[in-house]
């Protein structure tokens, strides 16, 4: 007897659909799988015939042939157990033929009949409701994920006899199957509250956190300088706090990185906050840019897509390391290719860097900082240039005299923020539309005088600025889309020579890199 | 001397360890150049012992010096001899003077006062400040500069007085024709437009360690007095002022704060009776009468005098200056020649009644800068420009 079961795998985001073929014939006793299986897959066969002998069915003794179609495909993950203990019910006549119809199974199988969750769940379904699939049987843990996915009906179970019983007898469906029903919409409504932190917690450091505004509003890099302990850190955790939260096509994307990452928490339908990484400075490559073997992971940059990625201590990551964040901060997106194929994911993150001005953290105080000029120059000759080039923003924090503080110390909050970061997106939306830009950080250089336009005044105080501080092409084009996003935080569509004054003030320094 | 002597008097200047008192012992025996090139290495040893001795063989042997003696006028290195014409006078005057010097450019006007700016490499805003304006007040006064071409307070005095029109000559450590430290390309080829740059040791000697303190006697020896800018307790800086001394400079001392250590060494000169040195005029004051009655005695009064006077210029106008705004008048008082974080200045502004944000601050900031009022020495910090 021959069943077919539909299942489905990702490569990279990718999901595609397969065909778990299952044959039981007499002869020999004996199981087979085939169709190019990565050893997990292999192993699916000893879990899938003892958790049916726990579930309390005795697989008959004939030779049984399972392959995975399509059979020239790589496919790796174990969560082709479940369809092909469907496949094996199927054939002991355990299950009618119409429940497996319009049906996609995913699911590892413990040795007790468990059914433990699996990665990838969210680009598949997604790939199945546009494949015409009515129904997805997903372990209960990744029900949520799933149900994320409007037009397509959710089972989530947790053991191999509660589906049976579902599959056999519909009016137990309730009672053995998990059926959440969400709107996406919703989640993201009530997830937008992150709970990372108020700016105003942060005392002093009004360079930093104007940075960061600037940085939020226009999608720039931004790169902080200061001793250890003044804050670097605290600055970078809350920038996620004031960006935009999340829109559906965002969040789906965001998920979709996390459930093929197996990161998604359990029983939570969607990622609805700015992810926010920070990962050591002793990441390997294949962490932070993705890779590793068989099918590759995502790594830190795509991670921490539509958020914050945040590389404390900049100099001291490897040099490969940083220079493979060349292609991610570029073309915003990461491309690893392997001999089975090619896989793209998304890496649109903001980069916030911190470092010490130099190995001992005081430069450029002559009197505490006792660095020779040669180790300064080989501590910040570490970041290369094409990073660099992507770092729109530079602020320097300094020690803060607490004291003194309680004068100044202004009130503005993540929400205040937050409002005119709202106005400034508005802008961006809207001039931006139809392109392939988003913010203003994402300009390109041959782009800038098309959205920069500088009316009379401007034009001399940047001719000056060009003059005075005697700037490159490629920092005067970062001043320009700086000051873009300065004059949009002020909800105006001029940019004027206070806009631009104050993008040259926070320029990359040559007192650091000349 | 003759064309044939010279090229002998080269091998003796291009051979490492033979300094001006080697030369001198040499020639006393042998009479001539030549003839110290022909004597046998015995003899050599005998005069100016072993080392000196194996290293005059070696280049004997080598016999590149007699190409390399080919190719300086090729390259535009002039050779001097302390007895030639044109040797400047202060530098035979000193104790042990060398015996040749190479240079590029120009030699220092023997009529015109010269002095000698130094101090530490890694200099703190502080002394970089002072040396610029310094460097930029003796430019405009007509007032020579020699130093040393190095990073921190050298080079930036010399470039100060460069940009601002004066003539500067740089005293290397290594030959001439090599640009050490590579980053000061651009006042090398400046200092070589419009000044000099000097050595005693031949084209193409690599910048090695021990070659840097004998350069300094030959810094304070061209020049008739020395400023003191910054440095720590034991520095270069210090040898170059005991030199100094010896050879009979008036030594001028910039004073520094207690807590820097980076004028400990200064501090520290002043309490052995160095002069204070208080602005850029008073000293040109001081100096300049002192230098006049000096030349008055050497030279019978060349009537320099006068032209100096009208020449001299007083560096910066430090009457109040009229600002289009009333803000930036505010925050150009709170800014100091010493580096200040935009964060204390909007403290202190706060502390005035002037209540500003950081974005405001930042761009009034700027267009001071702009305005050549302000200097933004790094993303978050300000000055007083120099200028």
């Amino acid at each position: 007897m021959f069943t077919t079961v539909c299942s489905a795998a990702v490569y990279g985001l990718q999901a595609y659909l397969v065909r778990v073929e299952v044959d039981l014939a007499g002869g020999l006793p004996s199981f087979q799988l085939v169709g190019s299986l990565g050893s997990e897959v292999k192993e699916s066969r000893e879990r899938v015939s003892v958790a049916m002998k726990n579930s309390g069915f005795q697989i008959p003794p004939a030779h049984i042939t399972v392959n995975l179609a399509p059979a020239g495909r790589r496919k790796d993950g174990t969560a082709f157990d479940l369809p092909i203990a469907v496949g094996l019910l199927r054939d002991m006549e355990l299950v009618p033929e119409e429940a497996l119809q319009d049906t996609l199974f995913l699911g590892e199988l413990g040795l007790n009949g468990e059914i433990k969750k699996v990665k990838g769940v969210l680009p598949i379904v997604q790939e199945a409701a546009k494949s015409g699939i009515r129904r997805v049987v997903v372990p209960g843990e990744n029900a949520m994920e799933a149900a994320v996915i409007p037009g397509i009906t959710v089972w989530g179970v947790n053991c191999l006899n509660d589906l049976l019983a579902a599959l056999n007898h519909p009016e137990l469906e309730t009672e053995k199957v998990y059926q959440p029903r969400i709107r996406a919409e919703d989640l993201l409504r009530e997830g937008t509250g992150q709970d990372t932190g108020d700016f105003r917690e942060v005392a002093g450091q009004e360079n930093a956190k104007r940075g960061a505004e600037i940085a939020a509003a226009g999608f720039h890099n931004l790169l902080m300088i200061g001793p250890p302990g003044v804050g670097k850190s605290m600055v970078a955790g809350r920038i996620p706090g004031i960006l935009p939260p999340l829109t559906l096509k965002e969040s789906l994307e965001v998920t979709g990185i996390f459930s093929v990452a197996g990161l998604l928490p359990p029983g939570q339908a969607l990622i609805t906050r700015r992810p926010f990484y920070a990962p050591h400075h002793t990441v390997t490559q294949a962490a932070l840019i993705g890779g590793g073997s068989g099918i590759p992971r995502p790594g830190m940059v795509s991670l921490a897509h539509r958020g914050v990625l945040f590389l404390d201590e900049l100099p001291e990551f490897r040099k490969n390391v940083l220079d493979g964040m060349r292609q991610p901060m570029e073309e915003r997106k990461v491309q690893i290719a392997r001999s089975a194929g090619m896989v793209t994911y998304p890496s649109d993150f903001i980069l916030v860097a911190a470092m010490n001005p130099c190995p001992c953290g005081y430069y450029p105080d002559r009197n505490k900082c006792r660095c020779t000029q040669p180790q300064i120059e080989k501590y910040l000759g570490k970041i290369s240039g094409p990073i660099l080039d992507r770092i729109d923003l530079c602020v320097e924090l300094h020690p803060v005299d607490i004291l003194h503080l309680q004068k100044t110390k202004t009130e503005k909050s993540s929400e205040d923020m937050k409002r005119q970061i709202r106005h400034a997106r508005e802008r961006q939306a809207e001039r931006f539309a139809g392109t392939d830009c988003r913010f203003n950080g994402d300009i390109r250089s041959a782009q800038v005088e098309e959205y920069c336009p500088l009316g009379e005044e401007g034009q001399k105080v940047m001719e000056q600025l060009y003059r005075t501080l005697q700037l490159s092409a490629r920092v005067y084009h970062r001043i320009l889309k700086t000051a873009r996003t300065i004059a949009d935080l002020e909800d105006r569509e001029e940019i004027t020579g206070e806009h631009l004054l104050e993008a040259a003030c926070y320029r990359p320094s040559e007192t650091y890199w000349n | 001397m003759a064309e044939e002597e010279r090229k002998y008097a080269y091998f003796l200047c291009s051979t490492y360890t033979i300094g001006g008192v080697r030369a001198e012992r040499l020639l006393a025996r042998f009479g001539s150049p030549r003839a110290v090139y022909e004597a046998e290495t015995e003899e050599w040893r005998e005069c100016v012992g072993n080392s000196a001795a194996e290293a005059l063989e070696r280049q004997k042997k080598s016999g590149e010096w007699e190409r390399e003696y080919g190719q300086l006028s090729e390259q535009q290195i002039h050779f001097l001899l302390r007895e030639e014409k044109g040797f400047p006078g202060k530098l035979a005057e000193i104790p042990d003077p060398p015996y040749g010097i190479f240079y590029r450019g120009k030699l220092p006007d023997e009529n015109e006062p010269a002095v000698a700016v130094i101090g530490a490499r890694e200099c703190s805003e502080y002394g970089r400040y002072v040396a610029e304006e310094l460097g930029q007040y003796l430019g405009r006064a007509g007032i020579q500069v020699i130093s040393g071409m190095a990073r921190g307070i050298d080079g930036i005095s010399q470039q100060a007085a460069l940009s601002a029109g004066g003539t500067s000559y740089g005293v290397l450590g290594c030959g001439v024709d090599i640009c050490y430290p590579a980053q000061n390309r651009r006042l090398y080829e400046e200092l070589l437009e419009k000044g000099g740059l000097f050595s005693t040791y031949a084209p193409g000697t690599k910048p090695l360690p021990q070659y840097f303190p004998p350069r300094n006697r030959i810094v304070s020896g061209l020049s008739d007095a020395l400023i003191v800018i910054e440095a720590r307790q034991k520095s270069g800086t210090l040898i170059t002022v005991d030199m100094a001394l010896e050879q009979g400079r008036d030594v001028y001392v910039v004073p520094g704060r207690l807590t820097d250590r980076l004028s400990d060494g200064c501090n520290h000169l002043l309490t052995q009776g160095a002069g204070v040195f208080l602005s850029p005029e008073s000293f040109a004051e001081d100096f300049l009468r002192s230098w006049e009655e000096k030349q008055g005695l050497s030279a019978d009064g060349s009537g320099g005098k006068n032209r100096r006077k009208n020449n001299r210029e007083t560096g910066r106008n430090t009457s109040k200056v009229k600002l289009p705004k009333e803000s930036l008048q505010k925050i150009l008082e709170c800014l100091e020649p010493v580096p200040k974080t935009s964060e204390t200045l909007l403290q202190e502004l706060w502390e005035k009644g002037e209540y500003t944000d950081i974005s405001a601050l930042n761009r009034a900031l700027m267009e001071l800068e702009l305005l050549g009022y302000a200097r933004q020495n790094s993303p978050g910090h300000f000055s007083t420009s120099a200028n």
